[in-house]
């Protein structure tokens, strides 16, 4: 858990910058009463903000939209992950066949 | 290729390339290969270093020119491994990043599967973010009278809630068919969309008409005098009485089209009508005609089951 100062001073940001960014639900502290605290998934996640909009020039809506895609990406990457594990637990026979109906309906495509 | 590659290749801008055209081209890979922009792609990191590292050094016009001048190397301008968003984001549930993750473009997965519901359906992690999924599916199911599938109708359904809901049948609907109301469902949870009203539609036979893909078929007693003398009939049809012309001499089993009277079509057309015939002799024997029957020579010699 870092300290709002701590936070602030390793993303390299002003503490006004830092509340914008929470009020936009770009950051969301681990403690919603009291002193802010954040983690350090939250101070990569700052990076990755200013990084968008110094290095690569991304407006505020541009950040929101990425950020909203990004999520989603780390939903769906996470959902993909655990259900590459429960069919890693299953019988090679039922993978087997689950390969199979993968290649039949990717066939097509690929024509 | 090493982080200390030659930055201007690195970056792939001419030695004496502006400033600002190394500004965009940094800019366009930097977009293209940020490792948080590319969550499972490993290159991707130390592509991006490279990148930046030669950046570093082009992008200041004062390191540039001391680099240009050979006072520093590429090497000089390495950074520090960074920990990226995505580090924490792949790692599992402890690692702080799982409270952004969103699952919800995905809740349609989890509607008709099971181990989909499993995956989207529920929340892993905890955290703020709230749930918002399309409402359910409810189904119907509604009987609809011959004719008012082959013409089309509208039929009014009750709802559980109480209110109502007329819904169109397409002329020429058949049985079996599903109906889909779009967010005429249950109603989305959190914001999310309705569901769809899901209408299985079951056509009632009818006493008369047969339905044969677009044409309607149907058979059709007549008299032996009709038979023998031909003369005009009235038939049914799907939207009303016509009358038809039976030629001379017809068989029981003949069939005779009705041009358009069949099964109305998307495009606007219709089917055709077919009219198989079926001699009816008199209910109770007539001894007029028996007494024919047995003076007719020609009866006698003609054998249809033999062939000619």
């Amino acid at each position: 858990m870092l300290e709002y100062q701590e936070f602030c001073l390793r993303a390299e940001l002003e503490g006004s910058v830092v509340e914008a960014w929470v009020a936009a639900g770009w950051l969301i502290p681990e403690t919603t009463e009291g002193p802010r605290r954040f983690s350090e998934a939250d101070l990569a996640r700052a990076r990755l903000i200013r990084d968008l909009h110094e290095d690569l020039g991304v407006n505020d809506e541009g950040i929101a939209i990425i950020l909203d895609l990004l999520d989603q990406v780390h939903g769906l990457r996470r959902s993909l992950r655990e259900l590459s594990e429960a069919l890693s637990a299953l019988p090679e026979t039922t993978r087997v066949r689950i390969q199979e109906e993968l290649r039949a309906r990717r066939r097509p495509a690929q024509v | 290729m090493s982080a200390s590659a030659d930055p201007y290749t690195v970056l792939g801008v001419a030695r004496d390339a502006s400033q600002d055209a190394i500004r965009k081209a940094y800019r366009a890979l930097a977009k293209k290969h940020h490792p948080d922009l590319n969550p499972g792609n490993k290159d991707a990191e130390e592509r991006f270093k490279q990148i930046s590292a030669a950046y570093d050094i082009l992008g200041d016009a004062e390191k540039r020119a001391r680099f240009d001048r050979g006072e520093i190397d590429a090497s000089g301008a390495e950074t520090p491994r960074q920990n990226y968003y995505r580090d924490f984001a792949e790692a599992g549930p402890g690692g702080g990043a799982q409270r952004y993750e969103s699952r919800e473009g995905f809740a349609d997965f989890a509607e008709n599967d099971d181990i989909f519901a499993e995956l989207f359906g529920r929340r892993a992690g905890g955290g703020g973010a709230h749930i918002r999924m399309r409402g359910a599916d409810l189904p119907f199911h509604l009987h609809v009278d011959f004719l008012d599938a082959v013409n089309g109708a509208t039929r009014r359904l009750s709802l559980p809630d109480g209110s109502t809901l007329d819904v169109a049948i397409p002329a020429g609907i058949r049985d079996g068919q599903m109906l889909r109301l779009k967010g005429k469902g249950r109603p989305g949870i959190g914001g999310g969309p309705a569901g769809d009203a899901l209408i299985e539609i079951e056509v009632v036979p009818h006493p008369v008409f047969r339905r044969d893909g677009d044409d309607i078929r149907i058979d059709l007693p007549v008299s032996l005098t009709e038979a023998v003398l031909g003369g005009r009939v009235d038939v049914p049809t799907p939207t009303g009485t016509v009358t038809m012309t039976i030629p001379k001499n017809s068989n029981s089993g003949t069939i005779l089209r009705i041009r358009g009277k069949g099964v109305a079509r998307r495009d606007g057309t219709r089917g055709d009508e077919y009219v198989t015939l079926s001699i009816q002799l008199p209910k109770t024997p007539d001894p007029e005609l028996e007494k024919f029957a047995a003076d007719w020579d020609g009866g006698k010699r003609y054998n249809p089951r033999e062939g000619g």
